[in-house]
Order: C-alpha cells, then structure tokens, then sequence
C-alpha cells in the first residue's frame, strides 16, 4: 500500500479533482494520485470543475492555471467565495518560474502550488501534506459543530422552563450569535409584563383535601402556561397561585402588546373548563385576573450563586401586579403604558365587539375614565378595562348589546 | 539531422498512457504547423506552454524545452525559430524511442 493511503483503509477514500485542459496531463496526475490510493476525478475547464465539485465533493482540488473559459484564478477565487466550498483546498498547477501566477494565485485563495513539469515525489509530499490539514481541519469543524449543538442544547434545557420550546427553536435557528440572545442576561428592556392570579381558590382550598391542592394549582398552572407559550410570552415567575409572563423578551416581538392581551384572553377561556368542573364539584366560584402594562424594566438573572432566576424587574411589573389585584374575575385590566400601543386594535378583537353580544360602557362616578368591553367566548366571559387618565383623540370603537356601535373620538379624564 | 534514435526512459507504471500521449504529440505538431502557416501567434504560445508542462511530467524532457522555445518564439514572433524548434519537433518525434523502467 502505498504512503498516503496507509492506515487510512477503513476510511473512504481520499478524494481529487484534477482540472486540466490537457487531457496527458490530467491522466498523468490522476494516474499519480490513484496510485497512492486516492481517488481520482478529472475536469477538462472551469465550468465542469465546478459542476464536478457540486456533484463529487471531493477533498482536494488540482488544478491548471491557464485554461479555456475562466482560469484557474477565477475557478479558484470563486470556490473560495462560497460558503460551502471556502475550505476545500485548491492546489494551484503553475511553471516554477512563473512568480507572478503564484502572486495571483495567492490573491485568489490557493492554498498550495505544484510546480510544471509535476514531479512525482513533489506531487505525493504537497498532497499528502494537504490531506493532513484538510483532515484536521474536518476533525476541528466537526468538534466545532458538536460543541455548538450541545451548547445550543445547553440553552434550549436551560430557557425552556421559562420560554415556548417553539420560541426556543425559533431563536436558535434564526438569530445568529443566537447564544447571545441568552447570556446578555442584564439588559434593559421595553416588556409587556402580564400578572394573572387565581381568584376564589384561597376559599377553595379550605375545602377541599390538601392532597388535591397541588395537583389543582399544577392543572391550572399548565393552562396558563400553554396560553403564555402558546402566543410566545416568556414566563417568568409562579408564586402561590400568580403567574409572571413578559412579551418583548428575550427576543423583539412587534406585536407584544397584541399577544399579551391575546395571552390574557386565552388563559381566561382555557381555564373556563376548568373552573367549571371546580365548581361542579366542590360549590365554589374561580376565576382569572389579569393586569398587564408596559414600559422598560431590567431583565437579568437574579438571586444568589446557588439559585438565580431570569427575571424582569420595573416599575411596569408592579403596576402589573396591582391592576391584576384590582381586576374582578376574568377581568383583564391594560395599563397607561400599554394602553399607548395599538388601542384600537385590541379592543376590535374582544370578543363582543361586532359580534352583537358584547357590550361597550363608559363607567361614571370614580371609574370615570375606564372603558369596560365585555363578552363571551364559550362558557366563559370576559372582561377587558382599559385604565388610563387619558385616552386621547381617536381611539377606539366598540359594539354595543343593542348593535350600537360607542365611539369615542376625545380625551377621557382619568381616574388614578 | 542524425538518423540515430534518441532514448527515452519513462516509468514503467505509466506505459499504457504513453500510446495515447505519443498520438496526441503528432497531433500536436501538425497544429503547431498550421499555426504558424496561419501566423496564429496566441495558439502557438498556448500549445508551446501546454508541451512545456506536459512534457517533462512524462519523462520528455525535450518535449518541455522544445515548448519553451515555441512559447518564447511566439511571444516574440520569431518566426525563425518558430521554425525551428518546430523542425527539430519533428526530428525529435521520428527518432524518440521510449524504454519503460
């Protein structure tokens, strides 16, 4: 067996193009080559190297400088301007004395040089040097390619308590440096906080066994969280029976906004079900409340060395957390700073408005300001309040229970 | 010009590519003739650099300095030598005897 194909018998073979326009040189350099055990191919120009590299793959390029068509410089650089073949090594064919082609031939990326007339023990050193590399460089961009699944996954186990697996994917596919995403973990940042909590339970589990308890929370917990992935929020915390979902992070979301409210609504009718089947069996009433606001908070991992949490901390998640106290079950409630985005269009998608069942007021006395939009999906009915001292011109519209459609068109005095 | 043959030692494991190489030198001389019938100075300057790599590689060592001179010759336009090292291509080719070793 001869030097270079030595040891490497379980391996497959090594593989060469040989590109020359002379068909004695071409077979005289493949012959040299397949003696040694490599495999051979053969490109008579440019244009069918490159459909032959596309097809065969293979591990070495050998190449003629001056041929009909493109060149060997042009062959070259253009193999070395492409992603898929920038580490193939191209081994450029030149007369020794012809320094200027080597000067061209190193502008254009080629790796290595073999001199015309090709001496054979020339050939079988430069290529079984190249081998050499090319199989380090495999043996490191395969490592490289390992060690960046494993991170990747490092992440994805790491996050997916706090994100959708479908988000998870998604950032990792489609942002480079995607890692980044992750460990940038102090960061500040525009969010939409969402706060909901259980209403009624703290009665509820007066009265059912304590056995039942966690297993209740847990069914409820999961409806929550598959509402909150569902629309991609990112859940942040669950603390007795609240639950924390931020929008707008880790990653940009431009309709944050929109899918913290859509989030509200679905967390609200995927528990109806549920509440309902609580009732049946043990009397009493539950309910969802939900407050959400917007505006920059800091996001980071908090806590100490032996336990962090990834969270978000700022004045929204307090005005959050206090509009889900003052929401009545199943009410959602939308801050000043959330209110700001896109009015119109979350109170166009409640559920009453344009279907003839909801019902749009204006509230008098303290309230004065709130506009409430009601309306029933399933068995569940729900409630949307938008909080604000003032509303501004040209807001919004919603459909009445008589088809009445209430504009409002001005500036509501607020009642914080 | 001697009548005696000039020897050639080329190595054993490339002897059944030498029918096709010697053919393709016949061709190649008739073409260098036409060339230079045709005053074409580019493709004599092409086949003289082709002869001058190929040549060599196979052991032919004149065949490699007969293309320099063909390459040099048409980079010149020398028509004289163009001649030249085409007649002493052709005295070459009669009288080339190859032994495989």
């Amino acid at each position: 067996m001869s030097d270079l194909a030595s040891g490497q018998a379980a391996q497959t073979a090594f593989r060469v193009l040989v590109v020359d326009d002379d068909p004695d040189m071409a077979g005289f350099l493949a012959r040299l080559l397949v003696q040694q055990g490599l495999q051979a191919d053969t490109a008579a120009d440019g244009p069918a190297a490159l459909a032959r590299i596309a097809v065969l793959q293979p591990d070495l390029v050998l190449m003629d400088v001056q041929m009909p068509g493109p060149s060997g410089f042009d062959i070259c650089r253009r193999l070395k301007s492409q992603e898929a073949t920038a580490l193939l090594p191209v081994v450029l064919v030149t007369a020794l004395e012809d320094h200027e082609s080597r000067v061209r031939g190193i502008e254009a990326g080629a790796d290595d040089f073999l001199s015309k007339p090709v001496r054979r023990e020339e050939l079988i050193a430069r290529v079984k040097t190249l081998r050499r590399l090319h199989e380090i460089r495999k043996e490191l961009e395969g490592r490289r390619l390992a060690a960046e699944v494993q991170r990747k996954d490092e992440i994805r186990k790491a996050f997916a308590r706090y994100i959708s697996p479908r988000l998870a994917e998604r950032v990792l596919r489609e942002s480079r440096g995607s890692e980044e995403v992750f460990r940038n973990l102090s960061n500040r940042a525009a969010v939409v906080a969402l706060f909901a909590d259980l209403r009624g339970f703290t009665r509820l589990s007066e009265t059912v066994p304590v056995s039942s308890i966690v297993p209740m929370l847990n069914e409820y917990f999961t409806e929550l969280t598959s509402a909150a992935h569902d629309n991609e929020g990112t859940v942040f915390s669950m603390a007795g029976d609240s639950m924390l979902v931020g929008f707008n992070v880790p990653v940009p979301q431009a309709d944050a906004t929109g899918r913290a409210v859509a989030t509200a609504r679905a967390m609200i009718q995927r528990f109806a079900p549920v509440a309902a089947r609580w009732r049946a069996e043990h009397g009493l009433a539950t309910g969802i409340g939900v407050g959400i606001e917007a505006g920059e908070v800091v996001v980071g991992n908090v806590g100490a060395p032996s336990f962090m949490s990834y969270t978000i901390i700022g004045d929204p998640v307090n005005v959050a957390a206090r509009l889900m106290q003052r929401a009545e079950p199943n009410e959602i409630v939308i801050g000043p700073g959330a209110e700001r985005l896109d009015l119109h269009d979350r109170l166009r998608a409640l559920p009453g408005h344009g279907r003839g069942n909801g019902r749009a007021r204006r509230n008098g006395g303290t309230a004065a300001g709130r506009w409430h939009a009601e309306g029933a999906a399933g068995d569940s009915r729900e409630r949307v309040t938008l909080e604000r001292p003032g509303i501004g011109a040209g807001a919004f519209s919603c459909r009445a229970d008589n088809g009445a459609t209430a504009q409002h068109a001005g500036t509501v005095a607020g009642d914080r | 010009m001697s009548d005696q043959p000039i020897p050639v030692t080329v190595a054993k494991d490339l002897e059944d590519l030498i029918p096709t190489f010697m053919k393709n030198r016949h061709k190649e001389l008739e073409t260098l003739r036409a060339a230079l019938a045709a005053g074409d100075m580019e493709q004599l300057r092409q086949l003289g650099h082709r002869m001058k790599g190929v040549g060599n590689s196979y052991g032919f060592e004149l065949v490699s300095v007969l293309g320099k001179k063909v390459e040099d010759g048409a980079k010149a336009t020398d028509r004289a030598a163009l001649e030249a090292g085409i007649a002493e291509y052709t005295d070459y080719l009669a009288r080339v005897k190859i032994v495989y070793e």
